[in-house]
């Protein structure tokens, strides 16, 4: 009796769900989260009768034949790369990118990462790094005695000194673009890193080739529907809820046919 | 001859049956593009050596797949492609292109249309759709036609097979048929939706009751099948 183990595959793919749910309704405030989407396919049929086959009876050719399904599967789970909404914070080091593209910086491994988290600190040495503690690439290094920090657009970072009236240009910061985002693999902290599926890096400046612009003083805010997920969430329990039932059923007409004498 | 019992064993086998496509169903509740799928039962009739007299068995021999469209889900992303009306996207497989409604597509590292599989999306002609890789306004029309940029660059084929054309299911939400494929005349493509698995919960759970209590009744039958044969034996066998 196959129905059994074919509503467990349901089961576990709602919860799958579920999972997925519940780590982007974890992520609701996260600086420039993007949500993620669980994906089903059906799995393997099994072929009871083809297609085609010649009915032996009367010679006639079956028009659709029997396929039983065996269940379902998880195809993938994707990143819904949509524009979060952008939240004033005033921080001279708070970058929120608009439009497609990816800070990226350097592990302490020597690779490179990619984050559109752009809450970005100095450090001791004055270094722009991420809250993390990883530097920029391109590097930009800010004097001590820099008064005022501004970055435009374009990428430009420009610092103000008392004792000079014109701007110095300290560095330029660039976005990196993907052919398919989606292939990007995250490895937390924001940070993402490429993949034989993402493509490489296409780096460039801010507001080139479709690539977004910076805004300084605001951050991104995740792209989490909070509705949307809560609304997934109630149909993945009611699926859930759907294939155990179905296992009770199958169960009774297994405990039915162990009592036929 | 003792038919009665093998009649009643036909009809258990097909509820059998049924209860696992209703099962498959259930399961693919959150498949994208998935379509309900049904069971035929059909009568068979088995030549019995008596004069006169035929036995009708049962036989779950053909299915069909509910053709009805599935729900429209906005996601925003623009290679999420979903199908209102008829038609079928075509994708290239190893075995060959298949049909499928699943729309949630991506372009890969080349800038070629893939599904989650990696599977490439073929255009109206029959060939794998290629974009440019640094492409970042993707627009689809209504009728296939992908502008990257305002620059017209492809067109999705959405295709229907022959009627009476055999369709036959694979993993993954595919299809596949020998038959010829024509491009579909009202399937009209929705940018940035999927469409849901069609399965209605409460048909379902209604058909899933239906099979139960059958399949009660065939044992309650089989119950009273054996009961009559204990009888009949007891009787015969009784020392006058």
């Amino acid at each position: 009796m196959r129905a059994l183990s074919i509503a467990a595959t349901g089961m576990e793919a709602q919860q799958m769900r579920v999972e997925v749910i519940s780590n982007n309704i974890a992520n609701m405030s996260t600086t420039a989260y993007n949500a993620r989407r669980a994906e089903f396919a059906d799995l393997h049929y099994q072929q009871v009768s083809r297609a085609g086959t010649i009915n032996s009876a009367d010679g006639a050719i079956l028009p659709t034949g029997v396929q039983l399904g065996l269940g379902v599967r998880a195809a993938a789970v994707s990143m819904d790369v949509a524009q979060g909404s952008i939240s004033q914070t005033g921080g001279s080091l708070d970058l929120a990118l608009e439009g497609q593209g990816y800070l990226e910086i350097t592990l302490p491994s020597g690779t490179s990462a990619f984050t559109r988290d752009g809450a970005l600190k100095r450090s001791a040495e004055g270094q722009v790094v991420t809250s993390d503690g990883y530097p920029l690439v391109p590097d930009v290094t800010i004097p001590d005695d820099a008064r005022d920090i501004s970055i435009n657009a374009a990428g430009e970072v420009y610092a103000y000194f008392i004792d000079q009236v014109q701007p110095q240009l300290l560095g330029q910061i660039t976005l990196a673009t993907f052919t398919n985002q989606k292939g990007l693999e995250a490895i937390g902290s924001n940070l993402y890193i490429e993949t034989e599926a993402s493509g490489p890096a296409l780096t460039g400046e801010p507001g080139t080739e479709g690539r977004g612009t910076l805004r300084q003083g605001y951050l991104e805010d995740s792209s989490v529907d909070a509705v949307r997920e809560i609304t997934d969430l109630i149909e993945a329990q009611r699926g859930y809820e759907l294939n155990a039932k179905v296992i009770t059923a199958a169960d009774q007409m297994l405990s039915a046919t162990t009592q036929i004498r | 001859m003792e038919l009665p019992g093998y009649v009643a064993l036909t009809r258990q086998g097909g509820l059998m049956r049924e209860m696992q496509v209703i099962a498959n169903n259930l399961a693919n509740i959150s498949t994208t593009g998935y379509r309900t799928e049904n069971l035929v039962f059909s009568e068979m009739v088995p030549a019995v050596p008596a004069e006169g007299d035929s036995v009708a068995m049962t036989a779950a021999r053909t299915r069909f797949t509910d053709a009805r469209q599935g729900a429209l889900d906005r996601t925003s992303a623009p290679l999420d492609l979903a199908i209102e009306g008829e038609g079928f996207f075509q994708v290239e497989t190893p075995l060959g292109p298949r049909l499928t409604r699943a729309g949630a597509f991506l372009m890969d590292a080349a800038g070629q249309v893939v599904t989650p599989q990696g599977e490439r999306l073929l255009d109206a002609g029959g060939a794998p759709i290629q974009l440019p890789p640094s492409a970042t306004d993707i627009a689809v029309a209504a009728d296939g036609t992908v502008s990257v940029d305002g620059v017209l660059s492809a067109q999705i084929g959405v295709v229907v097979p022959e009627d009476g054309a055999v369709l036959t299911r694979e993993d993954g939400v595919r299809f596949a048929t020998d038959a010829a494929l024509l491009p579909a005349p009202d399937g009209q493509i929705v940018q940035g939706h999927l469409e849901a698995s069609n399965v209605s919960p409460v048909a379902e759970i209604a058909r899933m009751i239906a099979v139960q209590r059958a399949y009660e009744y065939g044992q309650a039958f089989l119950d009273a099948e054996d009961s009559r044969l204990r009888e009949a034996t007891r009787t015969l066998i009784q020392p006058r």
